[in-house]
């Protein structure tokens, strides 16, 4: 197996601006006793792994073991926080699970938080079914990792396995350049407006602020679609107007099985949600640690519900006047200036925007990260689900995936905010979405 | 301007704001496999809008017309011929 010199890993990486946000949603999931700001991927195969293989590979990672030896240094108003690398000779941990029921994911995984705190901040374990299929799951805090990251890290197992030539320089963010604060500063003020503006009171939320999660458990739900149902939901992206790309009649898609809940509780209103958009050039095989996204930001008013294409017509014509007027390049450098406040600060000034609704449901996608993963640690790869950090509020996240030639939505939820009849409803609504005849 | 001449601007564009360093494109890469996703493709739709004073409209917004640099470029040359 490939060996790599520990001594050669950056000593210090200072948090991106999406990075810190995160610090602040993991103080959110604290005070609201949330699962936590952990992000899962969840591999299927049709044969046992080799544990001994699997264990080499990801000791054998340079960014596996950087991940295991760091430590968060807080910010001050002169230094923004940063990763200290301890190189305390930490290695992950690969686990196995015997007793598991076919094709679930054992509770002891799901429950485990990864906090800000943790010796290690990412987690392996295998799972093995009794038809002698098994599952591999990495586990990790959402703050050293975003969803481009996490495909990128896979890759980089892969390339491990063939014991390809690697350019270790890219699995790190490089040194910022210097920006000219001043258009920092003006940034700032218009994007605080246009956030302002675009999230302004009321909005719906399947959230209540009456109740909170109590035991922070996150209840996932996948609905997979075979290869001809993700031909027609493809075909009908296009039909419905989403032009650029499925995103929108996805997003419009969840908006419209939300606004069903909120119907059948009487509670219909405007949807507001920030989805992430992958700041990294195109084509890019780096960096994989640091969150390197910015966000999009959508108001859906009521109004616009009559039809799906209404929705997507809405999304779009928000989508292309944000890019147009560099909205994600000014949240970014909006989140970058944001990060040199106290986190007390920064949390205060997130939470009392909007009355701390962070937006009426969440929506993530994979894009076509995973769409053509074949194998993992040499091999073949017969299904992939993530499951999400579920945020509180709203406590309602839909996440996009495709492999191969299928589409699986996986629907993260508390079951304080979303009960049974309601998930029922939002699968039923949104299979009738996707599948029906534009 | 011919289509020709269009590949070279969008071409230009595309690698100095949207594609990584390493990433090169030529008139018939797909640029879906290059990695141009939905948020660029807008980008590159108001990039010639500007650029070539023509607005793509809505029923030509069509996945096959922005494959490659070529049916993009031919999209916006039959767009300038019927405009002229």
């Amino acid at each position: 197996m490939a060996t790599f010199n520990k001594a050669d890993l950056p000593e210090k990486i200072i948090l991106s601006g999406a990075d810190c946000f995160h610090l602040v949603l993991d103080k959110h999931a604290k005070k609201h006793g949330a699962g936590g700001n952990v992000m899962r991927k969840v591999f299927y195969f049709n044969d046992k792994l080799d544990f001994k293989k699997v264990d080499a590979i990801l000791k054998s990672s340079p960014v596996i073991y950087w991940l295991c030896n760091i430590k968060l240094n807080y910010g001050t108003i002169i230094n923004t926080a940063y990763w200290k690398f301890t190189n305390a000779g930490n290695e992950i941990i690969l686990q196995e699970h015997n007793m598991a029921r076919e094709n679930e994911i054992p509770e002891s995984i799901l429950n485990r938080n990864i906090t800000i705190d943790a010796k290690r901040f990412i987690e392996a374990d295998l799972v093995y079914y009794p038809s002698g299929s098994c599952a591999f799951v990495l586990s990790w805090n959402h703050i050293l990792l975003d969803a481009k990251g996490t495909t990128l890290l896979f890759e980089h197992l892969n390339q491990l396995t063939a014991k390809a030539q690697q350019d270790t320089g890219l699995y790190f963010p490089a040194k910022e350049k210097k920006q000219n604060i001043f258009q920092h500063i003006k940034n700032m003020y218009k994007i605080k407006s246009f956030v302002q503006e675009s999230a302004r009171p009321p909005v719906s939320s399947v959230a209540s602020t009456k109740v909170k999660p109590g035991d922070g458990k996150t209840c996932t739900k996948i609905i997979s679609f075979d290869a001809c149902e993700t031909k027609k939901i493809q075909d009908n992206a296009i039909k419905a107007g989403s032009r650029f790309g499925p995103t929108l009649f996805f997003i419009a898609c969840c908006a419209h099985a939300v606004h069903s809940i909120n119907k059948q509780r009487n509670k219909t209103g405007d949807l507001w949600l920030p989805v992430p958009y992958d700041g990294r050039l195109k084509g890019a095989t780096g960096p994989m640690i640091s969150n390197c996204v910015s966000f999009l930001f959508y108001r859906i008013l009521k109004t616009e519900f009559e039809s799906v294409p209404q929705t997507v017509k809405s999304l779009s014509m928000q989508m292309t006047r944000q890019i147009k007027d560099g909205i994600p390049q000014k949240y970014k450098m909006f989140l970058n200036m944001m990060r040199h406040l106290p986190l007390w600060l920064y949390y205060f000034l997130i939470s009392n925007t909007n009355k701390g609704v962070f937006a009426s449901f969440l929506y993530t996608s994979t894009g076509d990260n995973f769409s053509n993963m074949e194998t993992l640690f040499g091999k073949p790869v017969k299904n992939i689900t993530m499951v999400p950090a579920l945020t509180y509020p709203p406590g309602l996240t839909f996440v996009f995936l495709h492999h191969l030639e299928t589409l699986h939505i996986n629907i993260a939820y508390s079951q304080e905010i979303i009960n049974n009849n309601e998930l029922a409803l939002i699968e039923e609504n949104i299979k009738a979405t996707l599948l029906a005849n534009y | 301007m011919d289509t020709n001449s269009i590949i070279e601007e969008i071409k230009k564009y595309i690698e100095k704001n949207i594609l990584a360093e390493a990433v090169s494109i030529d008139a018939d890469t797909e640029l879906k496999k290059a990695g141009i996703d939905s948020f660029s493709t807008v980008e590159i739709i108001l990039f010639i809008e500007r650029k070539f004073g023509v607005a793509i409209p809505d029923e030509q917004l069509l996945p096959e017309n922005f494959k490659t640099l070529r049916s993009l470029a031919l999209t916006v040359t039959r767009l300038m011929n019927h405009t002229a």
